[in-house]
């Protein structure tokens, strides 16, 4: 029988260095001239989980206790957990060790195959970001990881922050699949004047485990 | 635009992420012994007051939940919550 296989909707221009077949992925894990950064670094491929329930206290996917305001995010063992609203939580894998399935429970929906994600990390992250949506990153009174539903260069975004730290700054952020392109487009076009690269993913895995 | 709106979700957000969803009308009149014209009258026809009215709004580009809020007409900016003008006599016409 065939292998099926699952193509990405985030294409860079830059030449893949290094690469990993993972789960039916591609996965690039470096690029070449991927720079001194910021860097944009597809993690399409990393599975992702949207938990809806009426009484969402109840529920800990992944052993993770959900948080109760919506907006507020938690990091742990390497899941990243964004409630949504009262009932709805989005869950992201960013560990690369680690393949999650979803669990065979009523009330998740795999969100991988149809939405695109990618991460924003480095330097100047947020003057990026602030050519392509009037989303306040910096707002004080909001502590990382933090979680944003609003346009994105004018593309409803589920955008999480999970660094405000100066050159450790750094993003997630999904829309639907079919943005993918045009997604990349402008966030490269908008990170030029700060020399944005396309990086592969050890350079995420190495930043993540700095946070 | 200076409209801003208030998503109960999100927070104070950009007008232009919001879609309006009409008047608030009060609850649904009751099928039995309702007449065409009636549901009619509650579909289509708006109060449009020069003051503040209460309406839906719809967060489109972001959360996605539907929530009333305040708006004063005339000055296209969110009231805190209050009387509305068009929630007065709400329901004369289905008397």
């Amino acid at each position: 029988m065939k292998e099926i296989q699952r193509v990405s909707p985030v294409v860079f221009k830059s030449t893949p260095v290094k690469t990993k077949t993972r789960d039916n992925w591609e996965v690039v894990m470096e690029y070449s001239e991927e720079g001194d950064g910021p860097f944009l670094v597809d993690l399409s491929h990393r599975p992702r989980f949207d938990l809806q329930d009426s009484n969402l206290a109840a529920q800990k996917p992944f052993g993770i206790e959900i948080p109760e305001t919506p907006g507020i995010c938690v990091l742990e063992k390497g899941v990243l957990a964004n409630r949504m609203n009262g009932t709805q939580v989005s869950l992201y894998n960013l560990d690369s060790d680690d393949t999650a399935v979803m669990p065979d429970e009523s009330g998740y929906t795999d969100v991988t195959e149809s939405t695109m994600c990618v991460a924003l990390i480095g330097k100047n992250v947020f003057s990026i970001c602030e050519k392509l949506t009037a989303l306040d990153f910096m707002d004080p009174q909001r502590k990382a990881p933090f979680l944003f539903q609003g346009p994105f260069s004018h593309v409803p975004c589920q955008i999480v922050t999970l660094s405000k730290e100066g050159d450790i700054s750094g993003l997630v952020l999904t829309c639907s699949r079919g943005y993918g392109r045009d997604m990349i487009h402008s966030i490269l076009h908008a990170g030029e004047e700060f020399k944005l690269t396309p990086a592969g993913e050890n350079r995420f895995t190495n930043w993540i485990k700095e946070l | 635009m200076a409209l801003t709106i208030t998503c109960p979700i999100c927070g104070k957000r950009n007008g232009y992420e919001f879609k309006f969803g009409g008047e608030e009308k009060g609850p649904r009149p009751e099928e039995k012994d309702l007449t065409p014209e009636a549901w009619c009258d509650y579909v289509h026809m708006n109060k449009c007051v020069a003051g503040v009215q209460q309406e839906w709004w719809f967060h489109k580009d972001g959360c996605g939940s539907w929530f009333p809020i305040y708006r004063d007409t005339t000055t296209n900016l969110e009231q805190e919550d209050q009387k509305a003008t068009n929630q007065e006599g709400k329901n004369d016409e289905q008397v």
